[in-house]
């Protein structure tokens, strides 16, 4: 291997890049209408507010923990954000704003309950999901709201250029502030180095809890951002949203890299990721395999993902140790 | 924020245990104190309680029908329960029970409808079905060394969509009579047998942590992997049994959920069966299972998943908001866990 590549195989999103440029020429070869404007729009739409989600949950991996809860915190703010367009009749700016302040608060009521009880994050978002889960159900008695006003509508499907929709706009943003948050501003090296080591970043003067709440209102406020984009997507407010985004939330972050212990994940990597399982459910379309098989596909691309990162570990180690 | 109950902080970091102070109830605090403040105790007061507000406010509550309803829903919780509990026991956990769950009601339905089983083969083969996923989650944690947390995320996913995948969604509903029948009995107009059948599993997992070898292993390797290997405890050997017997116990209450309701539905716990981790959690948790592993209450969590059921039953007879159940229990969680940490901190203090 020369020194450029073993160099681009120690990051986290050289490997995740290659599978996908090597999936893309693959799917291409049978089918080339995979790389239609049309087909990419497709693309771009899916992995606009699959990226959102998988960067609410990437922001808690950095510091060590799990949300269970994002999926729940994005479909109350789905349903609030459509609700209150529907009944309140506010303008849709209002309602965004609203949902995803929504978004912040119940992060933040997360991050909360953690830090000052010290209780697992896994059994306060296990407890909170199934809170905002039953609110989601108590205010929309399971009925979605369909008063989605059309500027909302235009807004999740239509193009800005060629293939590009809107929706990769806020996409591509949420990307570039949370590259900016976590690797170029103070809180971000608070929450890798709170990730990374808890009472190393506490006795060398960071605040833990403030870390810990900076982080879950983050991963709240992306929630809610998901859940709105989602919205303006399907057009309608469904009290569904949210169900299904347990696994993916995991399965890209880790693809890309993500040590689940905390201190290390890849906002690079876990857009790839996402795009990775983007095209793995396109393929599977094209293909014509039956479309419940994506969720084997999902777990067994976690399986993967762990085991390389694993591998990578015990071979980074033995490096050192050579060294 | 080193809590002895931390997930992370026990096993995500693929690190030992943090050291817990759960010695504290055997000493110092009077013998009085130490009994009202268990969670045995507790919840058996809050079961009488809730019992009587519901019966004394809803005249539905307490009649014949409802209390065997409830019985049927309260077995099923509990095995759901015992499911997760003991896997929490080796400081890990099992979210894919519920997929596990799906996968053996359905092959049970399969045997009986299209290969046309008997029931007694029919049952023995889909148990077998979900101890075979569940030592297949064992295998892959022990072998990669890896959280029981990811793994399972992503076993959950796997079982569920190969379902899928296999039955094209479909349901069974030719399930034959004396199966059906099995789930309707009543025993003196209010109980079911179902229940009967949780309470002996309960005995035999009681049996199972106090008098024997394994079940001391199992405990053993869970509060302290290192030590236990070190005093000949085959701790990767023990953690996939622990995972297997999930699966048995998972598939016993997915058993029990296709005799109430006459068929296997693959939709019967939700998508990717998520709907059973909240009541998986909740028994365990209410009765007083350490989520850093090394300790089990059989009884805790029995009575903590009756006291879920009960709670469900009466709310929804209450009708106080149907929609709204979900928060309650969620509620309820972060409630058990306050309480729970205000009883270890208020023992510390007397004891200590």
């Amino acid at each position: 291997m020369t020194p450029v590549i073993s160099r681009l195989a120690r990051t986290d999103w050289f490997g995740p890049l290659a599978v996908i440029v090597f999936a893309t020429i693959i799917v291409s070869a049978f089918d080339p209408s995979f790389l239609s404007p049309f087909n990419i729009q497709i693309l771009m739409l899916a992995v606009a507010v699959n990226c959102v989600i998988a960067m609410s949950q990437m922001v808690i991996i950095a510091i060590g923990q799990m949300n269970l809860a994002v999926g729940a915190i994005g479909g109350l703010a789905a349903i609030s954000f459509a609700g209150m367009m529907q009944i309140w009749g506010l303008p849709p700016l209002l309602a965004a704003a609203a949902a995803l302040a929504l978004g912040i608060v119940a992060g933040l009521a997360n991050g909360l309950l953690i830090s000052a009880t010290g209780i697992s994050a896994f059994i306060i978002t296990l407890a909170s999901l199934s809170i905002f889960k039953g609110a989601n159900l108590g205010i929309t008695r399971a009925q979605p709201f369909y008063g989605v006003p059309e500027s909302v509508k235009a807004f999740g499907n239509t193009t800005i250029a060629g293939p590009i929709p809107w929706l990769a706009l806020p996409a591509a943003l949420v990307i570039a502030a949370m590259w900016y948050l976590l690797y170029r501003q103070r809180i971000g090296r608070y929450i890798l180095a709170v990730g990374g080591n808890q009472s190393a970043a506490e006795l060398s003067g960071i605040s833990v809890p403030s870390a810990v709440l900076w982080a879950h209102a983050m991963s709240g406020f992306l929630a809610a951002l998901a859940g709105v984009l989602l919205v303006a997507r399907l057009q309608l407010g469904e009290p569904t949203i949210g169900d299904d985004w347990l696994i993916l939330s995991f399965a890209a972050p880790v693809i890309g890299g993500a040590v689940l212990s905390g201190g290390h994940v890849s906002v690079f990597g876990t857009l790839f990721g996402v795009v990775i399982v983007a095209i793995i459910t396109q393929a599977l379309v094209i293909f014509r395999i039956d479309p419940f098989f994506v969720q084997v596909v999902l777990g067994l691309l976690i399986l993967w993902a762990v085991g390389v990162n694993r591998l990578r570990e015990v071979r980074m180690q033995r490096t050192l140790k050579r060294a | 924020m080193n809590a002895p109950t931390s997930v992370e902080g026990a096993a995500m970091a693929e690190s030992e245990p943090p050291a817990r102070d759960d010695g504290l109830s055997q000493k110092g605090a009077p013998g009085w104190t130490r009994f009202l403040l268990t969670n045995e105790f507790g919840l058996v007061t809050l079961i009488v309680i809730f019992g009587a507000v519901f019966a004394l406010g809803t005249p539905g509550f307490s009649s014949p029908f409802n209390l065997f309803t409830l019985g049927r829903t309260m077995a099923i919780d509990i095995m759901i329960g015992f499911s997760m509990m003991v896997v929490i026991v080796t400081g890990g956990l099992n979210l894919s029970v519920g997929a596990i769950g799906v996968c053996v009601a359905i092959g049970c339905g399969w045997l009986l409808e299209v290969a046309g089983a008997p029931l007694a083969l029919a049952i023995f083969a889909a148990l077998a079905l979900g101890a075979a996923l569940g030592a297949l989650n064992g295998v892959l944690i022990v072998r990669s060394g890896l959280h029981s947390f990811i793994i399972t995320l992503a076993t959950m996913s796997v079982f569920f969509g190969l379902m899928l995948f296999l039955t094209h969604a479909n349901a069974y509903r030719q399930v034959p009579l004396e199966f059906s029948a099995f789930g309707k009995m009543r025993f003196a107009g209010y109980l079911s047998p179902l229940l009967l059948v949780s309470i002996a599993i309960g005995l035999l997992l009681a049996g199972l942590y106090r008098f024997t070898p394994l079940g001391r292993e199992m405990l053993a390797a869970g509060a302290k992997a290192a030590a236990a290997e070190l005093s000949g405890v085959r701790v990767g050997r023990t953690i996939v049994i622990c995972h297997a017997l999930s699966g048995v116990l998972a598939g016993i209450a997915a058993v029990m959920v296709v005799a109430r309701t006459g068929a296997a539905i693959p939709q019967m716990a939700g998508n990717l069966g998520q709907d059973w981790l909240l009541p998986a959690f909740l028994g365990p948790v209410l009765g007083g299972t350490l989520l850093a592993g090394g300790r089990a209450s059989v009884l805790g969590t029995f009575l903590g998943a009756a006291l879920v059921s009960e709670l469900t039953n009466g709310l929804l007879q209450f009708r106080i908001g149907e929609f709204w159940v979900q928060t309650w229990l969620g509620l309820l969680l972060l409630l058990a866990v306050l309480m729970d940490l205000a009883r270890r901190s208020f023992l510390a203090r007397r004891g200590v």
